[in-house]
């Protein structure tokens, strides 16, 4: 290599190559099994393939069918649904937890409560569903407490209404921990003068807690927001674990006819279109959501 | 304690009900989950009485259910990913950081957005490469996948504490990349390692979808696809699968009771400095 009066590799070069070699591995993993896969997914969205014969280009064919689709319109509109009533609950609980403990409680016991909460996030999707499904029995224990005060407890996963809000109450107990942690991070990095000023003009706590405490940490909402929109798409441990998606298609999710379509129906085609309308969707809410995030900022 | 509770306005108070309610919803049910799985109850709720310290449900789920095999298979996997995952990503944030990469940034973008794809996007052509490769019932399967923009992130972040007049000093001193590497700036960023280690052993851990679809050989089992299958089969026996779901649930606490600053810090950390 060095036969010119110039090394070829210059001390930069050097560094630059043994850069790259240090990124290639990770570059490899993730080109392989996140990126190359996406543009398989479109490929395969416009085939019939499964796995016994070769896949058969029909082009827009799947895509047509997927508008006739009733399950998939239930499910677009229980992800909707899903979207709309999870990720509001899960920023106002754990923005309020958080902005109250850290005011209130920096204490031990504050302290406990913050581990005790986060405990729910460790919990395998599986495990925690198992222990819900049991305590949403008809004989279960909420409604044996119902009983107590002689109300006749619902079938509380029988019904399309209250299967749906069952998914979403295991699914906000799960990661409210998560956020909490996050959501006290920032709120400790709120000025304590500026909330020591407006206490001395009379401010009521939650004059403060609105005008003070959520402006400030606005940044992190839009990261939070983001994480549990994505969580929120991706739900399938609970849907499959506590109702297989039913009665019905009360409870389906885009991600459970997924897998659905792929691993029980071995329709890959028709499962990769899915998946692309998944995308669509998810990088559609990403734009809305920036829009708005920036739309605010700008009346500010 | 008088002086105090003059103080208290009934936001405060209100508050602290509130504080104190979401705790107990946080810890009733998994507090139920550990006495449940102590007792023989065919029915969903037990008396005190039924709680026994002979952990028959374990004895019976260990011998009988393949769990024990289960929970080799989820030891394994979850303990190869962590050293992959901090493997590649420990290398890439090095690399992205402190190397004068031609477009390295670009890279580096890409490479985030690629968080923003819902796993189940990928999980059709995943599987199908997978199994062209023969890879399918492997512990490889279930690993290799594992490392991801995520860990790069986190790496990357913490790179950037190492200072650069150490890594020339070192260079100057005559040391080779491989010794700069392992001997330099790994000590330096073990706090990270340490948080990525615990984020991506959890994950592991517990991550179902992936298991499940890659899985068919009852041997290859991890837990949560175990659980599953216990829950589906045995729907009537509460304490039986309650025992599942327990041991499901301890490594991952055990874990959390000894690191749980790190646990907390890694989240807050990988979060906030995006």
């Amino acid at each position: 290599m060095n036969e010119g009066k110039r090394p070829f590799l210059t001390r930069n070069r050097r560094q630059a190559l043994y850069g790259v070699a240090y990124i290639l591995p990770a570059c490899a993993v993730i080109t392989v099994f996140c990126i190359v896969t996406i543009f398989m997914t479109v490929y395969y969205s416009l085939t019939e393939y499964n796995m016994l014969t070769p896949a058969q280009f029909v082009g827009l064919k799947n895509y047509m069918k997927i508008f006739q689709d009733k399950t998939f319109r239930a499910a677009l509109e229980n992800t909707v649904k899903y979207v709309i009533v999870t990720v509001p609950a899960q920023v106002c609980i754990s923005l309020g937890l958080a902005a109250f403990l850290a005011e209130k409680m920096q204490n031990r016991t504050g302290g406990f409560a913050r581990s005790v909460m986060f405990v729910p996030y460790i919990i395998s999707g599986i495990a925690a569903t198992a222990v819900w499904s049991i305590i949403f029995k008809p004989d279960g224990v909420i409604n044996t407490l119902l009983g107590q005060f002689d109300i006749k407890g619902p079938n509380w996963l029988g019904s399309g209404n209250l299967a749906f809000l069952c998914v979403c109450i295991v699914a906000v107990w799960k990661n409210v921990g998560y956020f909490l942690v996050i959501y006290y991070a920032g709120v400790q990095g709120v000025s304590k003068e500026q909330h020591e000023a407006a206490t001395c003009d009379g401010a009521s706590p939650m004059q403060r807690f609105w005008y003070i405490t959520v402006p400030s940490v606005k940044p992190i909402t839009y990261m939070v927001i983001t994480l549990s929109v994505i969580q929120s798409f991706q739900i399938f441990d609970v849907v499959y674990q506590l109702t297989h998606g039913g009665p019905g298609t009360s409870t389906l999710t885009l991600a459970y006819i997924i897998y659905q379509a792929a691993f029980k129906d071995w329709k890959m085609g028709y499962a990769s279109a899915l998946a692309v309308m998944l995308l669509a969707f998810v990088l559609l809410v990403n734009l809305i959501q920036d829009l708005f995030f920036k739309e605010k900022e700008g009346k500010r | 304690m008088k002086r105090t509770r003059q103080k208290r306005s009934p936001v405060t108070i209100l508050g602290m009900v509130f504080v104190a309610v979401f705790v107990l919803l946080c810890a009733l049910p998994l507090i139920y989950m550990v006495l449940m799985s102590l007792t023989q109850s065919e029915s969903p709720y037990f008396r005190l009485r039924d709680i026994s310290l002979d952990f028959a449900n374990y004895k019976t789920i260990l011998i009988r259910n393949n769990y024990t095999q289960a929970i080799v298979n989820s030891s394994i996997v979850a303990v190869l990913a962590c050293l992959w995952t901090c493997f590649v990503s420990a290398l890439a944030g090095y690399g992205f950081e402190k190397k004068p990469i031609p477009h390295k940034e670009l890279v580096y973008k890409i490479m985030l957005a690629t968080m923003m794809i819902p796993s189940q996007v990928t999980l059709v052509p995943l599987f199908l490469i997978i199994r062209e490769m023969n890879w399918l019932n492997t512990y490889s399967a279930l690993v290799i996948p594992m490392a991801g923009a995520f860990g790069v992130m986190m790496m990357r972040s913490f790179m950037k504490s190492v200072p650069d007049v150490l890594i020339e000093a070192a260079q100057i001193d005559g040391c080779s990349e491989f010794f700069i590497f392992f001997k330099v700036v790994l000590p330096l960023v073990k706090p990270a390692t340490v948080s990525l280690t615990i984020f991506t052993f959890v994950s592991t851990w517990n991550s179902f979808i992936w298991p499940l679809v890659t899985t068919t050989d009852r041997t290859r089992y991890t837990l949560p696809v175990a659980l599953s299958l216990l829950a589906t089969n045995f729907e009537k026996n509460y304490g039986l699968i309650m025992a599942g779901a327990t041991i499901t649930f301890l490594v991952p606490f055990i874990l959390y009771c000894i690191l749980q600053k790190q646990f907390v810090a890694g989240i807050a950390l990988g979060s906030v400095k995006e």
